[in-house]
This record gives C-alpha cells, structure tokens and sequence, in this order.
C-alpha cells in the first residue's frame, strides 16, 4: 500500500487537521528565531538527558537543521505525496545516529512543550490537539521507513581506511574497507563520521563501481575550516575506523543505458561519482561513447588524470579533456568549465551527468539547457535535507 | 481572555522588518545610503526578537506566579507559593540554553580559527609556487636568449672555409653556452629540491604534530552503546 493512503486514511479518523491554523500558529512561534529551537533541545535533553549524545558538541547547525524541517513540514504539510517522501528519507538517515522508536515521543513531547510555550496565550486544547496529529503523523512516516529499511540494512556499516594518498595540495584519496561489503549503485554516495570528528556527518561520493573486494574509493578535498575534511585528507587518518551510513543518491546512470552518447562533467573532486560510473562502464560489452571533461583551478588540481588518461589510452570509447581556470599556462584548453564544454559542440543529443562546485554545476545546467539539451538529459546530484 | 497581543493584525514583525522595501529616492535628491540603512535595520531585527523573548518569558514568569499564588490559596499551603516546580524546569532550561551556546561559540572560534590557519596556508604555498615558476621562467627566458644569440652570430658568421682560429672561438662559445647551460640546470635544480625540502618538513612536523596531539588527547571510539542505553529510564 502506498505510503499517502495511509496517511489520508489517519488523517480522516483523527479529523481534517486545521492547516490554516497550524500554520498561523507556527508564524507566530517561528517569530521567536533561534530561541525556539534552544529551547526545545534544551527541554529534550533535560528530560531525558541520554538523547544528548546522539548530537555532536556544538549545536547550532542542528538547530538550523530542525527549524529548516519544520518549515518545509509546515509548508507542505497539504501535499502529502512530497512530505511523505521526504520524511521517509529522513526517518531512514536518522538510524544512523542511533535514534530508536522511543524517541520519537521524547521529541513530540518536547516539541509540544516548546509551541506551547512560545504560543503564549494564543495556546489552546485544540491547537494542542492539532499539533499533537501532526507530529503523530510525522512521527509515523518516519519510524515506518525506518522499521522497513532495518529489514534491509543496517543502521550504519564500519570502514577501515587501508590507505590515504596525497594526490594535489588539497586533495586526498582514501581507500576504505567496510564491514560488512556494501552494495551501492555507481554515482551514489554515503555519510562519513570520523572518529575525532563524532556526531558530524558528511556526504562523499564512492569513486569506484563495488569491486570484488568490497574496497571503496573516495575523494576529499579539503576545505578551509572544515573540521571532517581536514581530519580526512591527514595522514593520520590511515588505519582509522570510520562509520559509513546507507548509500544514497540519485546520479546514477539509467538501466538500461539510454543509448545516446554521455557527456560527464567534473569539476574538482567532483570527478569522484562520474569515475565510478566509468569504472561500470568499462565492465560492459559495448560501452557508449563517454566524453569526459576535468576541470580545476590549477593544473595540480587534475588530481586523477594520470589515472584517466590512462583509461582513455584502453578505452577508444573514452575521451577526456582537463581544463584548468585559473592559469593560462597550462597546455590544455584554459577556462571556465562550463565555457569549455558550451564551446566544445553541439552536446544536444547527449545525457549528461555533472558534479562538483555548486555554482559550476548550476552553470553548466543552464549553458547546456540554453544550447538545447532536454532538462530530463541532464543529471545533478540533489542531496536536498541531507545536505551536508 | 483578553485578545493576545500578537494576534492583531496590525502589530510589527520581525519578519517583516526583513522584507521591507522603501522607495528610492529621485535622482539628485537627498537620500540615506542604503547599505546603512539595511545595517541599521538588521540591528533592529535582531533587538525586536530579543524583546518579544524576552516578553514571552515574562508573560510565561507571570502565568506561573499566577498558578502558584491560586494553587497555594486553594491548598492553604505557603511553602508551594514560594517554590514552585515548574520554576526549577524553566530555569533548568535557561541554563542548559545559556551552557549551550557559550559551547556553540567556542566551537565557531575554533572552527574560525582553523580555516584561518589554513587558508593561509594556501595562500603562502601559492605564493612560493609562484615564484618558483616565475624564478624558472626568467631562467628559462634568459637561456634561450642567450642561445638564440648563439644561432644567430654563428648565422652571420662569415660563410666560407672556417678558419682554425672560427673554429675554435665556435668550440670555445659551444662551451661556454653547454657551461652555462649546466650552471642554470644546477641552479633550478637547488632552488626546486629547496622548495621541495620545505615541503617535506611542513608535512614531517604536520604528521608529528598530529600525532603528538593524538598521544595528548586520547581519541575516544564511536559509543559502543546498544539501542538499550538510548531507551528512557
């Protein structure tokens, strides 16, 4: 049974929820800013103190996270369908922090507690009542998908990192053994939690299609300040057990293949999802033809090419092209990426799939659309609520 | 009950202090600077929220104090009247809050701190990177000055049966340049191994570092806890 007729059908017997007034009442609470998150992780955890160990030392981004929830719950709180799929994904990644069943009442009282008081005198039985459902409702979705995807894996997998190689200034590649084997579709990616980082999860692409050996490959640039990447791209980092949630991700190739040539572009570790799809690809009996672009700032920064090039030299169905932005010197073509691939042909009969930097994704997507590629041939990885 | 103050239609938001939008001045009148403007409303923003916080925790203090006083009344007992357990929750939570966001702010600084560190750290080793190619490039371009005068003396040279005395100041100049030529490879290569061995140092001290804080700070594992230690009590 689809998840929303459930939902309707609860949504009948507990009475039609009073939209209009849960939000009229969450305009009202969401005026208190910050305070109305504070307060409701400061209740939590004073109640039942054991929950605080499922977050990490500083807060702030949580709560941001939480209000950011809310809003999108709210706000959609009449279109089931959407709500429905995005709180499945999220009652699925909360089991790798470790939330359990009995949570859930512990968040809803809580969370209770806070409208309550932050309603003022504007706090009623029946706006409690209302509130009460919804979070019912919420709560229902999430442990269900949650309960569904226990049957299927588990909450999150153990991976040593057997080795770190120091590719670019700035630019690691690690190799992590997981326990036990993962199986995940080329493109996708999993959470990462360090140990000297704990509670703070981030988002990396596997860069290889499952090998037989299970081993996965992944690329980390290091970002100024971030506190995982910089533990990651460490030497130290070798022989560390790091915790790997469920593989998640939409950029994958279609199955079957399409049949139109692909085009993929990567910009900086970006490469690490569309190598992975190469390395699938190389596996079949009659690959389509793959145009492959690599940009980054330096030429230092084509951390892999040695690796790709030497793909294309086996691969007559492989072509790549490095295209550094930053120094005019470099041999290859120089330029913004998506300026090199626009000016590189007429890319409207091809699937393209592109990641890296935000903003060069964003462009490219529209250089390519403008130039007359179908929306629907273009893929981008969208994280959405996950976000790292 | 009186209508809740925040329920009226008419009253001030903060969020609508962020969305406002005030017409620009003509040209070549008198007008504020927009930046200052939008600066001095962002304060105001965040001084609004502050207050009406602030008065919800009041309006909240009140209803308790109201509570108590009524319950102590009812029950004739003056001790619930001067002590109250709601109280010790709200204050618990205020606390927690404060405790909370002293840690938030520590963390901020240090994470400040760090991308600091190491966007300097970038920056310098751009910096060196830069002036070692522009170091190689002025060798670069001096030595193929200097042969490019070779090719061309030895172009103007009178044609002809070369004499022995051409033929050795061409030996002799084929020296000179192959000399030169040698000292320059030498010179790169001491400036780049230079380069080179300062990097290696930087990354020698860094591991070091790590591990010495590593030996400091014992690294605690992820929480070997069960579901069970998570259930309430």
């Amino acid at each position: 049974m689809p998840r929303w007729v459930h939902w309707r059908r609860r949504t009948r017997e507990a009475g039609p929820l009073d939209v209009a007034r849960l939000r009229e009442s969450f305009a009202h609470v969401a005026m208190h800013g910050d305070e109305l998150p504070l307060f409701f992780y400061s209740d939590l955890f004073i109640k039942h103190p054991e929950v605080r160990d499922l977050f990490p030392v500083s807060m702030a981004a949580q709560r941001g996270h939480l209000v950011d929830a809310l809003v999108k719950i709210v706000a959609q709180v009449d279109s089931v369908d959407e709500l429905t799929t995005f709180l499945q994904g999220l009652g699925r990644d909360h089991r790798k922090f470790g939330v359990i069943a009995d949570h859930y009442d512990a968040v809803g009282d809580s969370l209770l507690a806070t409208l309550e008081h932050f309603s003022g005198p504007a706090w009623s039985p029946g706006l409690a009542s209302d509130w009460k459902a919804a979070y019912g409702l919420i709560g229902s979705v999430m442990t269900a998908a949650a309960r569904a995807d226990e049957q299927v894996h588990p909450p999150w997998w153990r991976g040593t990192v057997v080795a770190c190689e120091r590719r670019a200034f700035d630019v690691s590649v690690l190799f992590v053994r997981p326990e036990p084997r993962i199986d995940y579709l080329p493109g996708q990616s999993v959470a990462l939690e360090c140990p000297t980082r704990p509670k703070l999860w981030r988002y990396y692409s596997m860069a290889n299609a499952p090998r037989s050996d299970g081993l996965l490959e992944f690329h980390i640039r290091l970002i100024d300040g971030g506190a995982v990447s910089m533990a990651l791209t460490s030497a130290a980092i070798v022989d560390t057990e790091l915790r790997l949630g469920s593989p998640i991700g939409v950029l994958t190739l279609a199955q079957p293949l399409s049949g139109r040539h692909l085009l993929l572009v990567a910009g900086s570790t970006g490469l690490a999802p569309l190598k992975a799809m190469l390395d699938q690809l190389t596996a079949l009996p009659q690959p389509p033809k793959v145009h492959l672009f690599f940009g980054a700032r330096t030429a230092d920064g084509l951390y892999d090419l040695d690796s790709l090039e030497k793909m294309a030299a086996q691969h007559s169905w492989l072509t790549v092209t490095p295209v550094v932005s930053g120094n005019s010197k470099f041999a290859g073509e120089t330029g913004s990426l998506p300026d090199v691939v626009a000016r590189h042909g007429d890319w409207s009969g091809h699937e393209a799939y592109l990641a890296g930097p935000t903003e060069m994704v964003q462009t490219t997507v529209a250089r390519l659309a403008a130039a007359g590629m179908a929306q629907d041939h273009i893929h981008i990885e969208d994280f959405g609520w996950s976000e790292p | 009950m009186t209508t809740a103050w925040f329920d009226e239609n008419n009253r001030l938001t903060p969020d609508e202090l962020q969305t406002v939008a005030f017409p620009l001045s003509r040209l070549g009148r008198r007008g504020y600077e927009e930046e200052a403007v939008q600066e001095f409303l962002g304060v105001v923003h965040a001084e609004f929220v502050r207050l009406v916080n602030e008065r919800a925790s009041l309006w909240q203090d009140v209803q308790r104090l109201r509570r108590r006083i009524i319950a102590g009344q009812s029950n004739g007992d003056q001790q619930s009247v001067l002590f109250g357990e709601a109280d010790a929750h709200v204050h618990a939570v205020r606390i927690l809050s404060t405790a909370q966001l002293t840690a938030d702010r520590y963390v901020a600084d240090a994470q400040a701190y760090s991308s600091r560190v190491t966007e300097e750290a970038r920056l310098r080793r751009d910096d060196i990177m830069r002036e070692a190619e522009q170091y190689s490039d002025m060798l670069m371009e001096e030595a193929h000055s200097k042969a490019r005068d070779a090719a061309v003396s030895a172009l103007n040279a009178a044609p002809g049966p070369q004499t022995d005395q051409e033929r050795r100041a061409a030996q002799a100049e084929l020296a000179y340049l192959r000399t030169y030529s040698d000292v320059y490879r030498a010179h790169l290569r001491a400036y780049t191994e230079g380069v080179l061995r300062g990097i290696e140092e930087w990354e020698r001290k860094d591991a070091a570092s790590l591990q010495e804080a590593a030996e400091r700070v014992p690294i605690a594992g992820p929480p070997a806890k069960d579901g069970k230690a998570y259930r309430r009590s």
